[in-house]
């Protein structure tokens, strides 16, 4: 039986008097590969802003692996097993897409008090780092600056990152965004496969509503400043609230 | 590869050459008299300024926080070793020896207030506690001196203008490979990633703040230290040396120099010291030009080279090799 790894219990956050969430309560089972879709404007990033220690909520707690988060700072829960992959990418422009990896892991093993041995003299580091680009396909890319891959390299660097840290708890923010349709379908594709082989649970934001039911598990809707109903894609699909709330829009 | 390897290879000779040549230089200017031994104060200074550049950059280029605020720790290093000299009748060595250190604390007290704020709020702060420090040095006549600054330092009879010179030069060797040390350790690497991206780094699992912070206090250790040097070199230690004008000396030098390089800074201090001396041995009063020729330095160098002489000489070497 799945127990859940991360759950939010009234959840409530308004910025100068503007009420984004009030009371929104969800848990994330374990192992679960689900998607958060919502209009624009629902709070989506915010929601992951909020988990991830960006943002303080004002009120309500979020619970993830039995330990309450709230107040925590971002690198103290990444420490947790929390890794993101960001809506608009965010990697380290300047540094070759190894080192992008490199430093990740070396962060993860906490080796950067480490002031006498250089970086990179590490293989074990080396050939970890090999096997995440491997595994997000950058592998050739390696020694090239990373702000000069193409946008969808640049998406699949960040999400190589979020890898590189062993995240128990993944989230992805719209991670095809930006991408050519080809691209959009490798990438789910990648998604997919990294969820079977590395029994990482995921959670991903996404407007595209073909992937959306395509591969998730469980989809939950955000609207109006709550969560509006979750449940298997079949479910959500014929849900006559988020039809008329959201997806009657569109499809 | 094979490209790597040699070209890491013309690396080393030049860097050995170039040692070498430090080392013999004053037995050579000695040939010149008084001449000579002024042009020993003189590369002595440099050396001593490239080490204060140097440190800078540690959190300018490589860790991506302008301070205004560095002749601060620059400062309490040289005091640090005429107090120590001067009143308390320690040999110089030791004196050294603490400079870092006393810079350090300093850095550390400084740093635990600045790197909670970003960018320029982080700069205005350094610059406030600059002169704050300043302030304080210029005014504690019973303990500073106040304005005067302290006066006759004592150099060990053994440190003629020569040995002098080598002994900061063997100091600054091993500062320039502890310093390169550092920037290719893990740690340099967390710096570097920090300034590419804070955010983001944060959500790598790093703790900015604390890195930054260390950061702060390595670069203020060696700014103490060559702090300490130019006081025994000049035989006193004044408050103009913790003054925000001095700050913005080791700036102008890592821009002109380069600032995303280890040797940049320590290039960029030396040639604008040359530059300065060059102008009051034509003729003193064109010292008075100074401003200017440093300005149009600086503009020459934004415009044309915003890397900085290494970055100018990176971009001729491969167009040579290409």
């Amino acid at each position: 039986m799945a127990t859940p790894i991360l759950s939010i219990e009234n959840l409530s956050k308004s910025f100068e008097g503007n009420q984004i969430f009030s009371n929104v309560s969800f848990s994330v089972d374990q192992g679960e590969l689900s998607a958060i879709i919502g209009p624009n404007g629902a709070g989506k990033t915010t929601l992951f802003n909020l988990i991830t220690g960006a943002l303080v909520p004002d009120e309500g707690k979020i619970i993830f692996q039995g330990r309450n988060i709230v107040g925590m700072e971002p690198f103290d829960i990444v420490r947790l097993g929390m890794a993101r992959a960001f809506q608009r990418t965010n990697i380290f422009p300047k540094m070759t897409v190894l080192e992008n990896i490199v430093i990740t892991i070396i962060t993860r093993l906490k080796g950067n008090l480490r002031f006498v041995k250089p970086w990179n003299s590490s293989r074990k580091i080396e050939r970890q780092a090999f096997g995440i680009l491997e595994s997000v396909g950058l592998a050739d890319k390696a020694h090239q600056l990373s702000g000069t891959l193409a946008h969808g390299n640049q998406k699949r660097l960040d999400i190589g990152v979020a890898l590189a840290l062993e995240p128990k708890l993944l989230l992805l923010d719209e991670p095809v965004a930006g991408m050519s349709p080809d691209e959009r379908w490798e990438t789910v594709e990648l998604i997919k496969e990294l969820w079977n082989e590395m029994s990482i649970t995921m959670v991903f934001i996404e407007h595209d509503m073909d992937i959306v039911f395509g591969i998730s598990q469980k989809v939950r809707v955000l609207c109006y400043k709550s969560l509006l109903a979750q449940g298997p894609p079949s479910e959500i699909s014929a849900n006559k609230q988020v039809i008329e709330a959201y997806l009657g829009e569109e499809v | 590869m094979d490209h790597m390897t040699s070209s890491s290879r013309t690396q080393w000779i030049s860097g050995i050459t170039l040692i070498v040549i430090l080392f013999v230089l004053p037995v050579f200017l000695n040939e010149f008299g008084r001449t000579g031994e002024y042009w020993i104060w003189v590369s002595t200074e440099m050396i001593i300024m490239a080490l204060f550049a140097m440190s800078l950059n540690l959190i300018l280029g490589f860790g991506g926080m302008v301070s205004f605020g560095h002749a601060a720790f620059f400062g309490v290093g040289a005091y640090t070793v005429a107090l120590l000299t001067k009143k308390a009748d320690l040999p110089l060595f030791l004196a050294l020896a603490a400079a870092p250190f006393t810079a350090a604390i300093t850095a550390a007290i400084v740093g635990w207030f600045c790197v909670r704020l970003l960018g320029l709020y982080f700069a205005i702060l350094t610059l406030a506690f600059g002169q704050l420090l300043y302030m304080i040095v210029f005014q504690w006549y019973t303990f500073t001196g106040g304005d005067d600054g302290i006066l006759g330092i004592p150099r060990p009879e053994i440190l003629g203008p020569t040995n002098f010179y080598w002994f900061c030069l063997v100091l600054f060797l091993i500062c320039f490979f502890v310093m390169k040390m550092i920037v290719s350790s893990s740690f340099g690497l967390s710096i570097k990633t920090i300034r590419e991206n804070m955010e983001r780094a944060k959500f790598i699992g790093i703790n900015v703040r604390r890195y930054q912070l260390l950061n702060f206090i390595i670069a203020g250790a060696f700014a103490g230290l060559a702090g300490g040097m130019l006081a025994e070199l000049n035989r006193f230690a004044q408050p103009d040396f913790l003054h925000w004008s001095k700050s913005a000396e080791p700036i102008l030098a890592s821009l002109v120099g380069g600032m995303y390089s280890l040797a940049g800074p320590a290039i960029g201090s030396t040639v604008l010291i040359f530059l300065k001396i060059f102008l009051q041995q034509i003729h003193p009063s064109m010292v008075e030009l100074w401003a200017i020729v440093l300005g149009a330095a600086i503009l020459v160098v934004v415009l044309f080279a915003p890397s900085g002489l290494v970055g100018l000489y990176q971009n001729i070497y491969k167009k040579f090799q290409s």
